[in-house]
Order: C-alpha cells, then sequence, then structure tokens
C-alpha cells in the first residue's frame, strides 16, 4: 500500500523553513511595535515550533491523499469525456472540491 | 520597501526551499503516476507539474495551521492530533487518518521487534552472544 510516500524527513524540513519563516517574521514585528513587551515574549520564542515522529508520519499520509485524490478525481473525469490521458480541463473541473476538502 | 540586506537573506532562503520544492515535486510525481497507473491514465506534463506544486502550497498551508493548533494547544512540538484537527473539515478525511494513526500507535510497541528483524545475520549472531552472555 505504501509503496509511493513522502519522506518524513523531507515534510520535516519544508515544515521547519515555514515556521522559520513566521518566527523571524513575529520578531520582526515585534521589534518594531514596542520593545517592551518583547522581553516578557523571550521565554515564547525561545526554541522554533517543531513535529513529533508520528505527526510527521501522518501529515505524509495527509499529502499523500491529497495527490491521489487529486489524480483518481480528475481520472474520473476524463474517463467520462472517454479520454486516456488527465488533460487541464479535467484538473480545472475537480479543483474547487478538491480544495474545499482538504 | 525591503532593504537589499533583507532582499539577499530571501534569495538564500529561496535557493534552499527551491531545492527542497523540488524533491517534494519528485515524491508526489512518483506518487501521482502509481496512482494514475492504476486507473489506466496518464497524466499530461503540465497537470503532474502543477498538482505538485498545489500539494506544495498545501504543505506550505498545513505547516501553518499545524503550528496555530500546536500553539492554540501551548505545545511547541506538533503532534498527532493537530494534524487531525487540520482534516477536521472533511470526515472522511479526518476518519482516514484517524485509522492511519491507530496503526502507527499499535505499530509502535513493535518497532523494537521490527529493527531486530532488519539486522543482518552476524547481527543477529553478536546479539545471540549477548543474549547468551547476560546470565
Amino acid at each position: 500500500m505504501e509503496e509511493n510516500a513522502f519522506d518524513p524527513e523531507l515534510i520535516r524540513e519544508i515544515f521547519r523553513i515555514v515556521w522559520q519563516r513566521r518566527a523571524s517574521e513575529r520578531e520582526k514585528n515585534q521589534l518594531s511595535q514596542n520593545e517592551a513587551e518583547a522581553g516578557a515574549n523571550t521565554s515564547k520564542k525561545g526554541r522554533l515550533t517543531s513535529a513529533n515522529a508520528n505527526a510527521l508520519k501522518l501529515s505524509c499520509e495527509l499529502l499523500r491523499l491529497f495527490v491521489k485524490e487529486a489524480i483518481q478525481r480528475a481520472a474520473t473525469i476524463a474517463e467520462a469525456e472517454g479520454s486516456l490521458k488527465i488533460e487541464a480541463t479535467h484538473l480545472e473541473r475537480i479543483l474547487p472540491q478538491l480544495l474545499l476538502d482538504f | 520597501m525591503a532593504s537589499d540586506v533583507e532582499r539577499e537573506e530571501e534569495e538564500e532562503d529561496e535557493s534552499v526551499s527551491e531545492l527542497l520544492r523540488d524533491r517534494f515535486r519528485l515524491c508526489s510525481i512518483s506518487i501521482a503516476e502509481a496512482e494514475a497507473k492504476q486507473n489506466g491514465m496518464e497524466v499530461s506534463q503540465p497537470i503532474m507539474a502543477c498538482i505538485s506544486d498545489l500539494a506544495f502550497k498545501y504543505t506550505q498551508q498545513l505547516a501553518k495551521d499545524l503550528e496555530l493548533f500546536a500553539q492554540h494547544g501551548g505545545r511547541k512540538v506538533v503532534n498527532m492530533e493537530d494534524v487531525i484537527l487540520a482534516a477536521h473539515r472533511n470526515d472522511h478525511l479526518a476518519g482516514s487518518l484517524r485509522s492511519f494513526r491507530n496503526d502507527l500507535k499499535t505499530k509502535e510497541p513493535q518497532s523494537d521487534r521490527k529493527r531486530k528483524k532488519n539486522l543482518t545475520k552476524e547481527d543477529k549472531a553478536a546479539v545471540d552472544v549477548l543474549h547468551m552472555a547476560d546470565p
């Protein structure tokens, strides 16, 4: 079943980059707003958000399902239209509902 | 608006995340291709790129959500409940994630045994010797 899946380490690195970016943005905002509050928040921003191993595995599964669903739904539309190749129009038709479902 | 230093930092950041994005794309393309094959379908190249890009954007959004959920729970570490919460809008999705979580949980105590299974014969012999030496 799991012949193809995302690598949890890869997902961890992507998450970390997003979290780093957000942390530095937060820091910038804090500095510009008022430095009096920054003192109270030092403990809060001390450590970057991280994820445990099982949470990463679960995220990988969620992303795998996302890709799977995208292909499966597009394939259904393509099949209904008698096409053997998934084209842009097929993706366009399933995209709104796909994005609502995830 | 942004100063030159900031811009440079962003560029550096970009090159790292671009590498990650490409690795992510390769992963998602292999998943998509396997899935298409199962359905007896071909996928045109631009659509493949589109889907992998969508998945990448979704990953970034997911990272933001997970961080917020963990913060809301007063934690700095994202756990499995946060991931399930991220899929709460879709009952089917949340359900299948929950069963995946349960699978992971039941597997956990066996992970030690699994690791032993993967040992080479030499390692096994070494383990046996250790066990014999124990008493």
